[in-house]
């Protein structure tokens, strides 16, 4: 999301307008009729007291679910659950993420580069919900991953892992640590070779390398998988429920009781919007720290 | 406004062909002879051997929708008018859904089974409205506690929650109404319209230590049980039954001496259905003493609110064994809630569920 | 520093299968609460072939995700050649309009997407159920794409147009054969997304219409069997091997073996 055609200028109202307008319009327009405006109408909602559907009352605005912040201190610990979780999976997947792309996309060539892309994927191809709950027959007291360390060191005790945060982590960046392999892949694979080793000729060490040429070129890659990443996981309930116990409740599950078991669409609504807001928020500061630090690479 | 009614047309004539397309491809079904259930999945109705033979007895297929939350299926019957013939509903939402107009009365002289209905069910003030009854009763269950045999000894009470015999070994079913009514229970007070809220979240709250996990599905809990997750859990009297029938989980259950929480699911007809006459035949059939019977040796049910039903099963059934009719006195019946008190209700619950989890 | 990647990329591999192979063996186990230890059995493919309504559900899964992968990628694509290749006014607020589809937790989305398709009379169905996933889909592609058109230089494209190319041809001779890696990662990206989205399927799923996430998530309250495990190794399967009829029309990789 780097602005990256610097110095290009803006379009005549011709040619160029109706192009751009052409290009936009089939993504833009659909997104209208499916996303922004039944959002839209949930916007209404969220300042509505009652879930309008199928309530009998006659409707009242109010903007009382903006302050549940206010009103409902305890949110504040549950965002701040979010808030963790999102870090770590975002964290994680970046460690984890860029050096398997780098190690895809410059060490292996061809078929083989093929066939590693194809299998970094295809785990995505399996249902969310099965994954995660083969991840409580892992993750549980005598489990399999249990299993596995008794079987190498004996004496071991149990990790007990099932029902903690960490446990939540490791579902959350198995779900998500594709995505930053692919974006941070589709960065990499465009470096030049002759790029890497014009550094090298020049004295560059291995580090040196990485941080002064791979590392800026992975930018784009590395913002693109943040995004992708640390955006849904702010929002993310299935995992936290299923994998958290009595620790599993964040702003996901708590928007998601308010849409399910609660029926107050407005809260929840509300809550969605704050969230988005928040995030919002935090993609500007970060893309003006990002856009000095390109302008300096 | 032109753009978006040409757009509209275009994606529903697009939809309309990939629908085609994709009906095409599978298999031809027959429109018109099939009635629509909407209900919790596993839940009697969906029985195969049921959905047979009420095929043989009337020649109507009987297919499902499932809903997993209460307001989910109200917003279904809402958003998909004329698609269902029969839907289980939880009596305490029988207003509710009667107010809005999605459910007809019933008249109970043309469901001849109803004769074997007990007195209690049969003029339940969930189901009467004016006068009239907006559902057929059909099954009933008790909310109490679920122990590991062996392992656990010794509790008569929610207070078992507070114990620190049990730090970490207890888990709580993810429900506001059953987590408030609890702890109403607890307190001395009525579960539907309890006093002192504030005393009902302070109850609640000093269970933290011993709440390891929140459940919300019978296989959660079976899962984790069998897992050895928990030693002590809330738990719904008819899946006792079904955990020791069919996964024999070394599992008792008994009801404190602060009482049950009991509710009771009825049948009723989608103001919207196009087949009430065959709804009402379908309604008839899951009253049947004979498919309850089979029911229960198949699966494991819920106690039957119809008394010949649960005639019909041995004196050492378990079920009779755990829906002993004394029991009765000591249940309180879930009821009707007005929005505000549901409301508050949930706000209280999720308040809880975030102390828990707040280290 | 590539060996240290290469250990990372093999030990990333455990982990990302570790919970597909727990799926796939758990399929074969005789075993209904997956107890171990393991007993095998065909037991669950047998009852599974007798499951017309999963059966069903998966022909649908797979159907509306290629639907979804072709339109999804179409449509992103050229928003994502607009967004970076012209500077115009807006552009920035357009890029942020692609985060609240990822960042509105699905189940708000859903739910609004059912309300205005009722009072809009798209109604629900399987024709809704695309309109919801190609919606979902659109801003990973475009974000898919506009990666990989970051590391695309145009010159070569204006290259070919100063010496007399159509803008058009330009884009189909140049960009496009350039651009096919993240194309494809796209298109996978929105097939993924389309097969394991459940919430908005639940949603616009009307009854005898389903998908197989929507059943698999109706089935927790009676219990996962491993027919769910079944169905989900087959349809893999069946994934793998249209990726692998895919992979060889199109000769993937070869261009880069004669490089």
């Amino acid at each position: 999301m780097a602005d990256t055609a610097t110095g290009a200028t803006l379009p005549q109202p011709s040619r160029g307008g109706w192009r751009i307008l052409a290009l936009l319009a089939p993504a833009y327009g659909w997104l209208l009729l499916t996303v922004f405006l039944p959002l839209c109408a949930m916007l209404v909602f969220s300042f509505l007291k009652t879930t309008p559907f199928g309530s009998r009352q006659p409707l009242v605005f109010t903007f009382k679910n903006y302050l549940a912040f206010v009103d409902r201190p305890y949110l504040v610990n549950v965002a701040w659950t979010s808030l963790q979780l999102g870090l770590w999976t975002t964290g994680l997947c970046a460690a984890l993420g860029l050096p398997a792309a780098i190690a895809l996309a410059r060490a292996t060539r061809g078929r083989t580069r093929q066939v590693l892309f194809l299998l970094t994927i295809l785990p995505f191809w399996t249902n969310g919900l099965v994954r995660v709950f083969s991840w409580t027959m892992l993750l549980r007291e005598g489990g399999l991953l249990d299993q596995a360390v008794h079987l190498v060191w004996p004496g071991a005790g149990s990790l007990s892992l099932l029902y903690s945060f960490p446990a939540v982590v490791i579902g959350l960046v198995h779900a998500y640590l594709p995505y930053m392999i692919l974006t941070c892949y589709l960065s990499v694979v465009g470096i030049e070779d002759g790029l890497i080793d014009a550094a090298r000729s020049l004295g560059a060490r291995t580090p040196a390398v990485f941080t002064t040429v791979i590392l800026p070129l992975c930018l784009p890659g590395l913002v693109s998988g943040a995004i992708l990443i640390f955006v849904p996981v702010i929002g993310a309930f299935m995992e936290p429920r299923i994998l958290g116990g009595r620790i599993g409740v964040t702003m996901g599950t708590v928007i998601e009781d308010q849409f399910t078991s609660a029926y107050n669409w407005p809260l929840g609504a509300a809550l969605s919007f704050t969230m988005l807001a928040a995030v919002l928020v935090i993609f500007a500061a970060f893309s003006g720290v990002l856009r000095k630090r390109l302008a300096v690479a | 406004m032109v753009v978006r009614l040409d757009r509209r047309q275009f994606t529903q004539t697009m939809g309309a062909g990939l629908a085609a397309t994709a009906w095409g491809l599978g298999p031809v079904r027959a429109a018109d002879k099939t009635i629509t259930v909407l209900n919790w999945q596993g839940y009697g109705t969906d029985e195969k051997f049921a959905v047979k033979k009420f095929q043989e007895m009337t020649g109507y297929e009987v297919k499902h929708d499932y809903y997993n939350a209460e307001p989910e299926m109200l917003t279904k019957l809402r958003t998909n008018p004329g698609a269902y013939d029969v839907a289980i509903l939880n009596t305490a939402r029988d207003s509710q859904a009667q107010a809005e107009n999605l459910i007809d009365a019933i008249d109970l002289t043309k469901v001849p089974n109803a004769a074997g209905l007990a007195d209690t069910f049969k003029t339940h003030p969930n189901i009467t409205i004016d006068g009239k009854t907006y559902g057929v009763p059909w099954v009933w269950g008790m909310n109490a506690l679920a122990v590991r045999r062996d392992k656990v000894t010794g509790v008569d009470s929610y207070n078992v929650f507070t114990d620190p015999a049990y730090v970490g070994r207890c888990a709580l079913f993810d429900d506001a109404v059953t987590g408030i009514a609890m702890a109403a229970l607890l307190t001395g007070q009525n579960i539907n319209n309890p006093a002192d809220m504030k005393k009902i979240g302070d109850t609640l709250k000093t269970f933290k230590k011993n709440v390891k996990l929140l459940w919300s599905s019978e296989d959660e809990w079976n899962k984790a049980f069998g897992g050895g997750a928990f030693d002590i859990s809330v738990y719904w009297s008819g899946a006792v039954a079904r955990s020791q029938k069919l996964h024999n989980l070394a599992v008792d259950f008994l009801i404190p001496k602060e009482g049950a929480i009991g509710w009771l699911d009825n049948l009723c007809l989608p103001a919207t259905s196009t087949k009430k006459e065959q709804g009402l035949a379908f309604i008839n059939y899951m009253i049947d003493p004979k498919f309850y019977v089979d029911w229960v040796t198949g699966s494991g049910a819920p106690a039957s609110a119809n008394s010949a039903a649960m005639n019909e099963l041995p004196a050492t059934d378990l079920n009779r064994q755990i829906h002993k009719p004394e029991y009765l006195s000591k249940i309180q019946f879930m009821g009707t809630l007005p929005d505000d008190r549901r409301q508050a209700y949930n706000d209280l619950w999720e308040e809880v569920k975030a102390y828990y989890a707040h280290s | 520093m590539i060996p240290l990647g290469r250990l990372t990329l093999a030990l990333i591999l455990v982990f990302l299968y570790a919970p597909v192979v727990v799926m796939i063996v758990m399929a074969f186990n005789e075993s209904d609460l997956y107890a171990l230890p393991l007993q095998p059995s065909l037991k669950w493919f047998t009852a599974l072939a007798g499951n017309e309504k999963l059966i069903d559900a998966s022909r649908n899964s797979v159907l509306i995700a290629v639907i979804t992968a072709v339109l999804g990628t179409a449509i992103g694509t050229l928003a994502a050649l607009a967004l970076a290749r012209h500077a115009f006014r807006g552009r920035s607020v357009l890029q942020l309009l692609l985060l609240p589809p990822i960042a509105i937790p699905w189940l708000i989305t859903g739910t609004a997407m059912l309300v205005f398709f009722y009072w809009t009379g798209i109604g629900r169905g399987l024709h809704a159920m695309i309109l919801g996933h190609v919606a979902l889909a659109i801003p990973y592609v475009v974000l898919v794409v506009g990666t990989g058109l970051q590391g695309l230089r145009s010159d070569l494209e204006e290259a070919a147009m100063s010496l007399g190319s159509t803008p058009v041809h330009a884009f189909f001779a140049i960009t496009l054969p350039l651009l096919a890696p993240s194309l494809i990662a796209a298109a996978l990206f929105a097939f993924a997304v389309s097969l394991d989205q459940f919430v908005v399927s639940y949603f616009l799923a009307t009854p005898g219409v389903s998908t197989l996430p929507v059943e698999i998530y109706t089935s927790i309250r009676k219990g996962f069997t491993p027919e769910i495990n079944a169905v989900s190794t087959l349809l893999l399967g069946a994934s793998v091997m249209l990726f692998l009829v895919f992979a060889v029309l199109t000769r993937m990789g070869e261009a880069d073996e004669r490089r």
